[in-house]
């Protein structure tokens, strides 16, 4: 029995070792076109790159719940342009992480258009990653409200044009807080103990905390002027005040009711509070941040007319007037209450919404970051990082 | 062999390009084909001489080029200064200063990861050894199917299943709910398992995050020890006066400790490095060394310290784990 186990099992040993060799014969005629393969792949981007002349094609890679269902659609069909439109955006500066292996060799990323926001736009454009825009071919851009053109980083609007703005202020669920919040220093009440969020985008969450301690943020130069907030944050985080830092994923826990009270993008809160009546936002009375998401034409594309075709199309008020029908945001375009009106139903109950079009009393506590120094912002972001943790 | 080690280290760790690069393919083809060729001419004897290398080839080639060519250059890395913040070409320099900063700056979510990993090992076998022990002995007909539903949680992915802890923990979730309907959350807050009334985003959220990913890794090694286990030699140990106990402490329980060792070391040390859990349960006090890894790597762009955070990572696991090994008593699982 052992002796017929042995037999047999030496045979087939002999019999796979033979179909062994010539199988590692194959691999070996494998090695040999690597090479060629290689040689295709680097062929095959370059060419990639040269098609872009003949059919149309777009290609858009923005945040997520950023644009209604019909837009995308309707541009197609409105210029014949191939679109494509991804939500892949979900972070500054994971965003920049992921395309930076890219760009900085050089190299095209997938997409012709981002929209990074105000101050990672600045980034972009400072470390030519961004091509100059077309500006004949986007006559529409003159329905542009004047307070979002020319920042002092791009001041003719060479690199950049606005996608949506919004505001950074206070959310909260009253049936987690039983009653109403004003002021920044709710976050910090102790009633809330581990049920209070923060954003991870620090221009945003910072912001709050240096307006909520009476600081203009039009002051904020150097790292010394926030260092208070900074040791603010991080002692409500250690206190276990603070339950977690979030990206856009903090609408789940504040719908739930995980969240008594987080710093919140106002779009996201009309959102929310359609289906939640518990919902609520506010710009607390010491100030909210004022932001804008722009839209960059990134290095690499070639793609130029439809890049111009699609901003030229979405600053049309009517069709920014949809966009923000669905999204909430605040539309970088004029006109866009009166297209709100005309379409009636839902939509012009929005002309009425101070969430998306705020009164002028909450305008006016509006603040907007300046630029910080390279230097600065580096010890910024290095401390903002320990304090979140991660 | 070794040349064909090298070469893909080479190739992968990016050190020839262009021609050189396949410069080394060529060399690397030709040792294939002469010892598919020596083997080819060669007798009986050449050929079994030859056949542990002809098997290694594949796994050599492959770990060469995806495992130690990468490490080499996260090895590089790790020594390599920034000269700008978005540098991303960091020039190597020798610069240990990472490594002091990996230890000086992650302390506590060095420690936190290694808590949280034992304290999920230890529940896991405690759960698993039980579940292990009754499908092997008493599984009887139903035993691949119990098998089986140990293995259904795979069939999900890896984050669905940690996100639905979310639900089954939020505040207003059901498990918070009977809690406090059944009045005993003074009891859970008092053995740290609840926090203010919460049970999300609580170190006990992580480990039990932990302990439900990992449990199928300890049960299933386990499972493979204990079935090997001829019952006969239970009943021996019963005609000689043992007690059904001590025939399990002195018969079944050191014959299964293979298991339990490779139980342990498939739990213990990727929930180390996981990230995931305290991702998604934790909270900004319970961050493990993932989730810096992660964010120094992909937020803060910070490679050099990334790298050499993960060395350290992997230096204390692989002491760790000799430790355990060493306590263990190799013998005893052989």
């Amino acid at each position: 029995m052992e002796n017929n186990n042995n037999v047999s099992s030496s045979r087939g040993a002999r019999y796979s070792r033979r179909e062994f060799l010539i199988r590692s014969g194959l691999v070996g005629a494998g090695a040999l076109s690597l090479p060629a393969l290689l040689a295709a792949c680097g062929g095959g981007s370059s060419g990639g790159a040269a098609s872009g002349g003949g059919a149309k094609e777009l290609y858009f890679e923005n945040w997520p719940g950023y644009i209604d269902t019909e837009t995308v659609k309707a541009f197609e069909t409105a210029t014949g342009i191939k679109f494509k439109y991804t939500e892949a955006f979900n972070d500054n500066n994971e965003y920049f992480a992921k395309v930076q292996p890219l760009l900085a060799k050089g190299q095209k990323i997938g997409p012709d258009i981002v929209a990074p926001t105000f101050w990672m736009a600045d980034r972009f454009i400072q470390l030519g990653w961004a091509q100059k825009l077309d500006k004949a071919a986007i006559p529409n851009a003159k329905n542009l409200r004047d307070d979002l053109l020319a920042p002092s980083w791009d001041p003719k609007n060479e690199y950049q044009l606005p996608w949506q703005t919004g505001v950074a202020g206070i959310a909260y669920n009253k049936k987690a807080t039983g009653k109403d919040l004003k002021s920044v220093e709710d976050l910090f009440d102790p009633a809330f103990k581990g049920k209070v969020g923060m954003l991870t985008e620090m221009r945003d969450t910072l912001g709050l905390v240096l307006m909520g301690m009476g600081k203009k943020l039009s002051d904020i130069k150097t790292y010394d002027d926030a260092v208070a907030a900074f040791d603010k944050i991080e002692k409500a985080k250690s206190d276990g005040q603070i339950r977690a830092f979030t990206g856009n994923d903090y609408m789940d826990d504040l719908n739930t009711g995980n969240f008594a009270a987080c710093v919140a993008w106002s779009g996201d809160v009309m959102q929310i509070a359609k289906d939640n009546p518990d919902v609520h936002f506010v710009v607390p009375e010491e100030g909210g941040t004022s932001w804008y998401d722009t839209m960059l034409w990134v290095a690499g594309s070639e793609n130029k007319d439809s890049v111009s075709a699609w901003m030229n199309y979405i600053y049309d008020p009517v069709n920014a007037a949809r966009i923000t029908a669905f999204t909430g945001y605040f539309s970088p375009v004029k006109g866009v209450r009166e297209e709100l009106v005309k379409m009636g139903g839902e939509a012009a109950a929005l002309a009425d919404n101070p969430l998306v079009f705020p009164d002028s009393n909450s305008v006016s506590r509006l603040q907007t970051w300046g630029s910080l120094a390279e230097a600065e912002e580096a010890k910024f972001d290095e401390r903002f990082a320990s304090i979140t943790g991660a | 062999m070794l040349i064909l080690a090298a070469g893909a280290i080479a190739l992968g760790a990016g050190w020839v390009s262009g021609a050189a690069a396949i410069a080394v393919l060529v060399i690397m083809f030709t040792s294939v084909v002469s010892i598919v060729w020596t083997a080819f001419v060669g007798g009986l004897e050449t050929r079994r001489a030859l056949a542990p290398y002809g098997l290694l080839k594949p796994g050599i080639i492959w770990l060469s080029l995806f495992f130690l060519a990468p490490l080499w250059s996260m090895l590089e890395m790790s020594l390599s200064t920034k000269k700008s913040r978005f540098d991303f070409f960091p020039s190597f320099s020798w610069h240990w200063g990472n490594y002091a900063t990996a230890l000086t700056d992650f302390g506590p979510q060095f420690g936190r990861s290694f808590f949280y990993a034992a304290t999920a090992t230890v529940l896991t076998l405690l759960i698993g050894y039980p579940l292990a022990y009754v499908i092997a002995f008493r599984g009887g007909k139903f035993k691949s199917v119990l098998l089986g539903l140990v293995a259904v949680p795979f069939f999900t992915s890896y984050l669905i299943r940690t996100l639905a802890w979310q639900n089954l923990l939020a505040d207003e979730g059901p498990i918070v709910g009977i809690i406090n309907k059944l009045g005993v959350e003074r009891v859970f807050e008092f053995l740290h398992i609840m926090d203010n009334g919460r049970l999300m985003n609580t170190p006990a959220a992580v480990i039990g995050g932990l302990t439900y990913n990992f449990l199928p890794f300890m049960i299933l090694p386990i499972f493979v020890s204990l079935e090997k286990i001829d019952v006969r030699l239970v009943d021996a140990a019963m005609d000689l006066y043992s007690t059904a106990t001590g025939a399990f402490r002195k018969v079944v329980l050191p014959m299964s400790l293979p298991g339990v060792f490779a139980g342990s070391l498939l739990v213990f040390i990727p929930a180390a490095g996981d990230f995931v859990n305290a991702q998604f349960l934790g909270s900004p006090q319970t961050t493990m060394i993932g989730n810096s890894i992660q964010d120094q790597f992909l937020r803060q762009l910070n490679y050099p310290v990334a790298t050499a955070m993960s060395f350290v990572l992997m230096a204390v696991i692989t002491v760790s784990v000799l430790v355990y090994a060493k306590f263990m008593g190799t013998e005893e699982l052989m």
